[in-house]
């Protein structure tokens, strides 16, 4: 087991599984002189399943720009397996931003067969695996799909590669309902092996409430808590009722 | 082997401000006692559970814990998990259950001043 790694990348299962999947301490952003995000900290222990909640202009993207290294903090550490988020660390993480969009000038099955050649970490049989799981059809042309049908894709994108931390922007915004579940459903089944960390930003508590078991909680750019969610509801809180307490 | 009984969001009524695992082993625990999973029964793995369910792993994999522990499922390597064949177990489950439910109606009796008989006997009363 000690000599096992992931596919293509440096990273001892071992100790992926023992130190935190994602930590912030501290990070801080300004866009020209607006503070967008301001001390923002939290741990995302490896193998969770976290919700990154907040209203619109919380700093949820911003902060999903620095995890995925398109810009860095102007101060505090943002940390991928205990090392600096940052392009080098893009092989850890798996990205789906908000609003993406695929080529609408190709079929899914094209699609899939380019980002097969794309990501070193690619596996064809979890794409197999998922195509049947999301309903993709291989034949249809992106640019004729659903928004539902795009966010499927888009997922079966992100899922299908290898790498430990799935980061997922609004994954469910204008989804239609059976495209939730199946959603849901899928990142349910990722999970399970244990081996795979989930960060999401979602505005939709209702179908991904039971799902998590970590929040993270920001408002104006600042932390407004994080929570583990079993711990709340012990204490007779639910998740909606904890973020209309900290929002409402 | 039997097939598998595999569980939908709607066998289930949750309270989203309780712990999901301790509803689930309430209605497990009711699903057994009535006779709805009969012994023997085969049940989802922890990971088809999660994602038919569109909960967590780790909540039924507690549940799945605790129902062990109280000797309501049994576990066989390599082959699943099973409702268990042990009647003595179901029956002391359904028991502590009956003495559950009689200690709530008997606080709801004390609360409005009565005895758990002159609870039923009231209850029955005609007009």
């Amino acid at each position: 087991m000690a000599d096992m790694r992931y596919p293509d990348f440096n990273i001892p299962i071992v100790a992926a599984t023992k130190a935190p999947a994602i930590r912030c301490v501290d990070v801080t952003l300004r866009v020209k002189k607006k503070l967008v995000l301001d001390g923002v900290s939290f741990e995302i222990p490896a193998g969770s399943l976290a919700g990154l909640l907040g209203p619109n202009g919380a700093g949820k993207s911003s902060l999903m720009r620095i995890l995925t290294g398109m810009f860095p903090p102007d101060s505090g550490r943002a940390e991928l397996f205990c090392a600096p988020a940052g392009p080098e660390r893009l092989g850890v993480l798996s990205f789906l931003p908000d609003r993406g969009q695929l080529p609408p000038y190709l079929g899914a099955g094209e699609w899939l067969r380019l980002a097969a050649g794309l990501y070193p970490d690619w596996s064809e049989a979890r794409m197999e695996e998922l195509i049947v799981k999301l309903d993709v059809d291989r034949g249809q042309r992106i640019g004729s799909m659903s928004r539902g049908q795009e966010a499927r894709l888009q997922l079966l994108t992100c899922l299908s590669r290898q790498a430990p931390i799935i980061i997922l922007d609004e994954p469910f915004a204008g989804v239609d309902m059976v495209s939730r579940e199946s959603i849901a459903q899928a990142v349910v089944g990722e999970l399970a092996d244990g081996e795979r960390t989930f960060l999401i930003a979602t505005h939709d508590i209702r179908e991904m409430e039971n799902l998590f078991d970590r929040i993270v909680l920001i408002g104006e750019g600042r932390m407004l808590g994080c929570h583990d969610v079993e711990a709340l509801r012990a204490g007779g809180r639910s998740v909606e009722s904890c973020y209309r307490d900290v929002f409402a | 082997m039997p097939p598998i009984r595999m569980w939908k969001p709607e066998d289930f009524r949750l309270d989203p401000s309780r712990p999901l695992y301790e509803q689930f082993v309430e209605q497990v625990r009711a699903m057994i006692a009535r006779g709805e999973l009969e012994p023997g029964t085969r049940l989802p793995s922890v990971r088809e559970a999660a994602a038919s369910l569109r909960v967590n792993p780790t909540t039924i994999m507690k549940t799945y814990q605790e129902l062990e522990r109280l000797g309501l499922i049994v576990t066989h390597r390599g082959q699943g998990t099973f409702v268990t064949e042990d009647e003595a177990a179901i029956g002391s489950s359904r028991r502590e259950l009956a003495r559950e439910a009689v200690a709530r109606l008997e606080e709801t009796a004390r609360s409005i001043g009565l005895s758990l008989d002159q609870l039923l006997a009231l209850a029955r009363e005609k007009e």
